[in-house]
């Protein structure tokens, strides 16, 4: 039995299909319908062999080929079904469309590609502080874009590496920390002010899960303004 | 003639008070090189760019005026001379450096890793970009695969945004590209995108 590694990832049925047309030379035009769906089991069975999950969405498109197939082999009905439209022409259809995004998103890569050798700098910090309203808008994902920035910007002010040691610093190190900080911060505070003291990003990565603990135990309550600044609060349970 | 010429730069208010010398600033008579501010504005905005109409808007001047400044500055830092250039992302014009430092940065910046877009992403980007506003369900009937948490990632990332809700049945959200997504591809608009290719059956070269 010989061993065929697959390493080829496909974005999901119709990639699949394009490559098994392609890979044995089927016209698209007049779509061989049951080599396609042969040919495509026999791939989904060898994932399974691999023990790789197959997808609901690969299942999907497995029923429609296989119901092509078996209505094939039904005797002809008569006409009944003239308006309906032929499911080949509609997977066709399809497979064409599916390719001209797939093609546009590879031109795409290349815009992208090249603008990640420019540099730009955040914007100069003018505007007046705000007063907060106290209340905790955001939800998990305006946190996370919030962080994101926030370890760019730690990424970009510490450019060199100028120390190999490495100081460990856990979780529950940080929280208590941070806890014992609180009491020298006002109501209400950036997320920046507590990871001032942070020397790399590994720190401030666990400032932020210390925070999050401290969230959700009603120690400090979050918000997220527009320009993305995290801001913290003492909550409840900080007497 | 000096005089006619700082006046013509001012506001119809500053003239105004330039006629009543006696509460005429001083600063208000400096001429000012209009080249030199607009490059000053462009170097505090930063990343988040300068439209035309808001530097027209703050030098008082018309928006072709404006244009010709921001034309004048691409032109000069095109220059070999210079590591930066002025870019236009999404009408938004902003300094950016040049490639040919990337080397360099990378060496200064030893862990720096660039962001990833994975094919998938690109794939629903590449979808959304030609066919905005666009629902979930029709970017996964193009895509043969469920959309709805690389949509949230790439809301999340600030590529995509929500756009209302479509009239069809159960309103769903509608779906578009933001700045940050012209900033990514080093798009003007979406009008520069390419045209998408386009198959029929005179046109087999699907494969070549």
């Amino acid at each position: 039995m010989s061993f065929e590694a697959k390493t080829e990832q496909f974005e999901g049925p119709l990639d699949l299909m394009l490559h098994l047309i392609s890979e044995h030379k089927l016209d698209i035009m007049d779509l061989d319908m049951e080599v396609l769906a042969d040919q495509y089991l026999l791939h989904l069975r060898q994932m399974e062999e691999h023990h790789l999950e197959i997808e609901s969405d690969y299942l999907v498109e497995l029923a429609t080929l296989i119901e092509y197939k078996s209505r094939k082999m039904l005797p002809k009905r008569t006409e009944e079904n003239e308006e309906e439209e032929d499911p080949k022409d509609v997977l066709v259809r399809r497979l064409l469309e599916y390719q001209r995004y797939k093609e546009a998103s590879q031109a795409l890569y290349e815009n992208y590609r090249s603008r990640q050798d420019h540099f730009a700098k955040p914007m100069s910090d003018l505007e007046e502080p705000k007063e907060e309203s106290g209340t905790t808008r955001g939800n998990a994902y305006d946190l996370l874009k919030a962080m994101s920035k926030v370890l760019r910007r730690v990424q970009l002010s510490r450019p060199m590496e100028t120390s190999l040691t490495k100081r460990e610093l856990t979780l529950e190190d940080r929280r208590l920390q941070i806890l014992s900080r609180l009491e020298s911060l006002p109501e209400s505070f950036t997320f920046d002010t507590v990871i001032d003291d942070c020397e790399d990003l590994f720190e401030c990565v666990v400032s932020l899960l210390a925070v999050l603990d401290l969230i959700k135990d009603h120690y400090l309550v979050f918000s997220v303004d527009e320009s993305d600044t995290i801001h913290l609060q003492k909550g409840v349970n900080y007497a | 003639m000096r005089e006619e010429v700082i006046v013509r730069e001012l506001s119809a208010e500053q003239r105004c008070a330039l006629n009543n010398s006696r509460v005429r600033p001083v600063e208000q008579i400096r001429t000012v090189n209009k080249q030199a501010v607009t490059e000053g504005l462009l170097y505090i905005v930063g990343e988040d760019g300068l439209k035309e109409e808001q530097l027209a808007a703050v030098l008082e001047v018309g928006e072709d005026e404006a244009l010709a400044l921001l034309h004048e500055i691409r032109v000069k830092y095109d220059d070999e001379a210079y590591g930066i250039e002025l870019v236009n992302y999404g009408g938004r014009y902003k300094f950016v450096s040049k490639a040919d430092i990337y080397p360099y940065a990378q060496k200064l910046f030893h862990n720096y890793k660039p962001d990833t877009l994975s094919p998938s992403a690109l794939e629903t980007l590449a979808i959304i970009a030609y066919k905005q506003p666009i629902t979930r369900i029709e970017i996964e009937e193009l895509r043969g695969v469920g959309c709805e948490v690389m949509l949230r990632k790439l809301l999340t990332r600030n590529l995509i945004r929500e756009a209302g809700r479509s009239e069809a049945p159960g309103r769903p959200i509608l779906y578009e590209v933001t700045e940050e997504f012209m900033d990514s591809f080093e798009l003007v608009s979406l009008e520069e995108l390419p045209d998408l290719p386009k198959y029929d059956e005179e046109n087999q070269s699907l494969f070549d």
